[in-house]
């Protein structure tokens, strides 16, 4: 390889990879504002989805579960505290769980919300199905907590997604509600909404 | 192999989809063959994709083939194909995010295809642009084609569902869907593609290479 083949060579590189690069950056100044507006709307679509009644969802804070960031928000109706919701995150058989929970002011769950997830599909992936989710309307912490047999005082646990299940429950639901439980109690709602506006 | 211009563009396209498929005949890109089909959303969207990206890529290479220096032809072909990889991935983030959601895992994978660089590097930079396209089309297609099959099959007797949508109510051989089954599905579907092939369409096994 003679000096001349040399420079062809990195000539011609360094002109491509310049062009792809000026392509790509061109590409992603134009898509990066359209996808920072849709995570956002769907974001705010996902927490008005949990609490419908809410008219407005403010956020309090962040915390952190399993070395992951997580927040919570409060949802107001007019100047009355109607509910929480906080994000958590539950260790699954194949991934953490990250979960979004909404609780009335008694800290009852209302609803739950499976944001992603990498369980195994066709068994774990079931914890998105609403027939598991529906079964925490309305229990509190002490009901949190999966079993293999029927039970609608408990929750019932996906057959052959055990592992899914108890760490939606008992791990993400759980130490969300309990989390949000002594955040409130100490801090106290209001003033904490306040900071944060 | 069809590089002569004598070839029609029709006998490019049957020749990806049939003589040349990615996966029953090539058993190029197995990997995904395997770890998106487990349900006929996935295995088709993905399918999609790979379709585009290849007609691209075929397009791109094939008009750059005279300035390409032929010691460094391979990292070049990687830099274009990743970058229609990324085009995509970013401008499916933005447009359409509910499928993004389901696909965005995979798309990335695109980029270490080896059947995308194969096409790339057989077909498209010995060619003009017009039949490397059609031979980027017909590949996709194929490969389309392949994993439309695979993930109908899959998630039929895995879940008993087609596209989310339920069929039956149980979920009759569950091993399907797992990676296992994978397995399985891609083996029994490429004999039984290749017995189809033989018994009933021999003129097509003359073009595979």
């Amino acid at each position: 390889m003679t000096a001349k083949d040399i420079i062809k060579i990195a000539l011609n590189l360094v002109v491509i990879y310049v062009i792809g690069g000026l392509i790509l950056a061109a590409v992603y100044a134009k898509t990066s504002p359209i996808m920072y507006r849709n995570a956002e709307e769907q974001k705010k679509q996902a927490l008005k989805e949990l609490i419908p009644d809410a008219d407005k969802i403010e956020k309090l804070g962040d915390w952190s579960i399993h070395e992951k960031h997580a927040e919570y928000f409060i949802a107001r109706k007019g100047e009355d505290t109607i509910g929480y919701i906080v994000q958590s995150y539950g260790k699954g058989y194949s991934s953490y769980i990250n979960t979004l929970i909404a609780v009335d002011k008694d800290f009852k769950v209302q609803k739950i919300n499976i944001l992603g997830h990498a369980e195994t599909p066709g068994l774990g992936d079931e914890i998105e199905a609403d027939s598991f989710k529906g079964q925490f309307k309305n229990k509190d912490l002490d009901h949190l907590k999966v079993l293999k047999t029927d039970t609608t005082e408990y929750v019932q646990a996906i057959s052959g997604a055990t592992i899914s299940s108890r760490a939606v429950t008992e791990d993400a639901v759980k130490n969300g509600v309990k989390f949000l439980m002594e955040k409130v109690k100490e801090g106290g709602s209001e003033s904490g909404a306040a900071k944060h506006g | 192999m069809a590089q002569q211009s004598t070839v029609s563009y029709w006998e490019l396209i049957k020749n990806g989809i049939i003589a040349e498929n990615t996966i029953f005949k090539l058993a190029l890109s197995l990997c995904p063959s395997i770890a998106v089909t487990n349900n006929l959303r996935n295995g088709v969207l993905m399918g999609v994709a790979v379709l585009f990206v290849q007609t691209m890529v075929n397009a791109t290479i094939s008009v750059m083939r005279k300035v390409i220096h032929p010691r460094i032809r391979l990292p070049i072909f990687m830099l274009v194909i990743s970058g229609w990889v990324t085009i995509v991935d970013m401008s499916m983030a933005a447009f359409a995010p509910d499928a993004y959601k389901q696909m965005g895992l995979y798309i990335q994978l695109i980029v270490a295809f080896a059947s995308i660089l194969a096409r790339a590097e057989m077909f498209a930079s010995k060619n003009k642009i017009a039949p490397s396209m059609v031979d980027g089309i017909g590949m996709g297609l194929g490969f389309l084609f392949a994993l439309t099959v695979i993930s109908f099959f899959r998630e039929l007797l895995g879940k008993g569902s087609l596209w989310g949508m339920p069929i039956v109510n149980t979920k009759p051989l569950l091993i399907m869907i797992l990676p296992a089954g994978g397995f399985f599905a891609v083996g029994i579907l490429m004999a039984l593609f290749n017995w189809i092939d033989t018994r009933f369409l021999k003129k097509s096994t003359s073009g595979a290479h």
